[in-house]
């Protein structure tokens, strides 16, 4: 294992944890919750941990991306389905985040929104064009590390480190009435659904694909989940709990992307503002090149078409042309006029659907002898993987009553 | 009926009018008004910078123009509460925001409590 490019894998991991339905959904959180919610942070984390691990895994052993199998694991029909429906949450996902990259560009620049979204779009889509994966991956998860901002700027208003601590204890806050029960578990819903997200697990194991991962990766493919995708969330929870010293007295609700960097300017002034926002602008940014590769890299594999970005563009057109498509139909979206914060919500509760189905393959799979040989499951990894299956299929069940009872965590 | 109970709050969660469906943009306008004056705070003591104070003034006025605009009951303290606001200056002080928040609050605690 070389030290620098686990060093590297972890920061990447870090620097790309966070995402804007994370950053939306951290705020509002801390907000309305205090630091009662960082326990779902902290639990959705060991499921994506746990998820992340096998598709590294099943790409490293078994030489098959998530959809590859999942065709073969769930039938056509069944396959397709699911394929659909990963499609849609993925490309709501990416609108939202490439909404999220216009606003980010408009509260640094000033310059209107729309112009920054066309801007932003084809920055992005060059870089994807012009980088190997590798490169794009490290390059905006690298850049994200500006997101540490966050845990300094919570350092910076010494907050109740007990509380927070205590907020790891899973609870749900006392004396809260029926109504804000529902808003409660809404957000519990979104948190998980926001820190699990499909699309990371199309992307992750499809990366170790393209980068030729052996059984020899295996233990960075472990080290990287578990250390890199932990310090990534703590970002998410740093966030949660400055928003819950900060806002919460305010009697604020953030309901706006830039209220998560305005956590930062009130410790740390005009260059903590800016920093937040590099980190903030790449960070989304490599989630909206993520969601759009995922979406290709699903639609390429399911159908057998040559697919990957260690080819040259011309050398996998499918893919290159799925990959556009989808980053053109995100940008339409964005410039229809569609809040990019109703987006996130949408995003958060369909992919939380498509959660169950995305999984259960991957859980089959990692844990069947025949295909993984004895880099199959263990017993650990077997019960943590049918746990949070209950868990997000619960999720999934209860996701469209909570949203509509609660107007969307609003009312 | 415990099957019904979900369907029939759905529907009454879609179908409800007054004070007490306008809750929802209360709490936001409440908000609203709190986050402007917390920019306009920091703003003062040089915190942020000219872009990042201009598009956050516009987004917070555009988001309490659309909750003002969804109230079912326009004729009312909270809405002549929202209009206030949305007729108040970018640049007002924050003592003056944080009142009309406080007001705002006020009015959202006694819905709920009624």
């Amino acid at each position: 294992m070389n030290p620098l490019e686990l060093t590297l894998g972890i920061m990447t991991a870090v620097g790309g944890f966070v995402d804007i339905s994370e950053l939306v959904f951290a705020a509002k959180a801390g907000s309305k919750f205090g630091y009662a919610l960082i326990w779902v942070f902290a639990i959705a984390t060991v499921g994506i941990m746990v998820f992340g691990e096998m598709s590294g895994r099943v790409a490293a052993v078994a030489k098959q991306p998530v959809f590859n199998l999942m065709r073969h694991r769930l039938g056509l029909k069944l396959g397709m389905l699911t394929l659909l429906a990963s499609l849609i949450a993925n490309l709501i996902t990416c609108a939202a985040e490439v909404g999220g990259v216009a606003m980010i560009l408009n509260y640094l620049t000033g310059a209107p929104f729309r112009l920054m979204a066309v801007a932003g779009a084809l920055v992005l889509m060059a870089s994807m064009w012009v980088l190997p994966f590798k490169w794009i991956e490290r390059t905006y998860g690298l850049l994200g590390l500006f997101m540490i901002v966050f845990a300094v700027a919570l350092v910076a208003i010494h907050p109740p480190w007990d509380q927070i601590a205590g907020g790891f204890v899973p609870q749900i806050p006392k004396g809260l009435s029926t109504k804000e029960l529902l808003i409660f578990a809404y957000f519990a819903v979104a948190i998980v659904s926001a820190v699990m997200f499909p699309y990371e697990a199309y992307f992750y194991s499809s990366g170790g694909i393209e980068e030729e991962w052996g059984p020899k990766d295996l233990p960075m493919n472990t080290i990287t989940c578990t250390i890199g995708f932990g310090l990534g969330s703590l970002l998410s929870i740093a966030i949660l709990a400055s928003s819950a010293q900060l806002f919460t007295p305010a009697n604020v609700d953030p309901q706006l992307l830039g209220s998560s960097a305005l956590e930062v300017a009130i410790p740390l002034g005009t260059t903590g503002l800016v920093i937040a926002l590099l980190g903030m602008l790449f960070a989304i940014s490599g989630a909206a090149v993520e969601t759009c590769m995922a979406n290709a890299y699903s639609l390429s594999q399911f159908f057998g078409w040559e697919w990957g970005r260690h080819r040259k563009p011309w050398e996998a057109p499918r893919f290159t042309i799925a990959w556009v498509s989808f980053f053109v139909v995100a940008l339409l979206i964005i410039l229809t006029g569609i809040d990019p914060m109703q987006l996130v919500e949408y995003a958060v509760l369909f992919s939380i659907l498509v959660l169950p189905l995305t999984y259960l393959p991957l859980l089959l799979l990692a844990g069947d002898r025949s295909y993984m040989g004895e880099y199959a499951n263990g017993r650990l990894g077997d019960t943590l993987g049918w746990l949070y299956f209950v868990l997000i299929s619960l999720a999934a069940i209860g996701a469209l009553p909570l949203y509509f009872l609660t107007s969307g965590g609003q009312a | 009926m415990s099957r019904r109970l979900p369907l029939l709050l759905l529907l009454l969660a879609g179908c409800s009018k007054g004070p007490q469906a306008d809750l929802q943009y209360i709490g936001e306008a409440r908000s609203i008004a709190g986050e402007w004056a917390l920019v306009n705070e920091q703003a003062a003591d040089g915190k942020l910078t000219g872009p990042y104070i201009a598009t956050m003034h516009k987004s917070l006025r555009q988001q309490i123009e659309t909750a003002k605009a969804a109230l079912t009951v326009p004729d009312s303290a909270y809405a002549h509460e929202m209009a206030t606001l949305v007729a108040t200056p970018d640049n007002a002080p924050p003592q003056e925001l944080r009142h009309h928040a406080d007001r705002l609050k006020q009015i959202e605690d006694s819905l709920e409590s009624a």
